[in-house]
């Protein structure tokens, strides 16, 4: 959906995207770090479309494994993965989001409007022109 | 990461309710600095609306 909106919206939208493991998802913690790590090596939106294609198994070897199907090099993508260094990162994000109070996902903001929840096209559209009204 | 992290305003318009009648609901902004990181953004960098998505892969 969000592909949809960024073709019908082509110049006008940017998707930022953060990161918000949900705390009682043990295993979404390190998949984002990894997906980080593969940003690292200039892979994150391909890692990022296949965790979601691989949820929910993202045990350590999972993740390795996804990074070797993508080309990554596999010895600084584990020294990356095991040794945290994008923890504090994905912390940030975490922080941000309880500061909107984010508690589920996926949650989004547009221009600073909320929007909860996998909504449809339509309900983006409307939020959208509404913004790019506000800014001409 | 040095010279890959931007910081983008977001602010974020809720209703606060300061009696007990709809009427009295007044609306509050909240400002949140957030970081950006390039390589987990999508679309043109000078496009006007910027959509933030928080999401879990699990």
């Amino acid at each position: 959906m969000l592909d949809r909106v960024l073709s019908e919206y082509r110049g006008k939208v940017r998707l930022v995207y953060k990161d918000f493991p949900l705390p009682g998802h043990t295993l979404a913690r390190p998949a984002h770090e990894a997906a980080r790590c593969a940003g690292a090596a200039g892979k994150y939106w391909e890692y990022h479309d296949r965790l979601f294609q691989a949820q929910p198994n993202f045990e350590r070897a999972d993740l390795l494994r996804y990074a070797s199907d993508l080309g990554i090099p596999a010895e600084p993508f584990a020294q990356c993965l095991d040794g945290g260094r994008f923890r504090g990162l994905v912390e940030a994000d975490i922080q941000q989001g309880r500061l909107l109070d984010v508690t589920g996902t996926p949650m989004f903001f547009i221009n600073g409007q909320r929007i909860e929840g996998a909504a449809p096209f339509e309900t983006f559209k409307a939020v959208i022109d509404e913004a790019l009204r506000n800014v001409r | 990461m040095r010279g890959l992290m931007r910081w983008l305003w977001l602010v974020s318009l809720g209703l606060s309710l300061t009696g007990l009648a709809p009427a009295s609901a007044q609306i509050t902004e909240r400002e949140v600095r957030l970081t950006l990181d390039p390589a987990m953004a999508r679309g043109s960098p000078t496009a006007p609306v910027i959509i933030v998505e928080f999401s879990d892969y699990q």
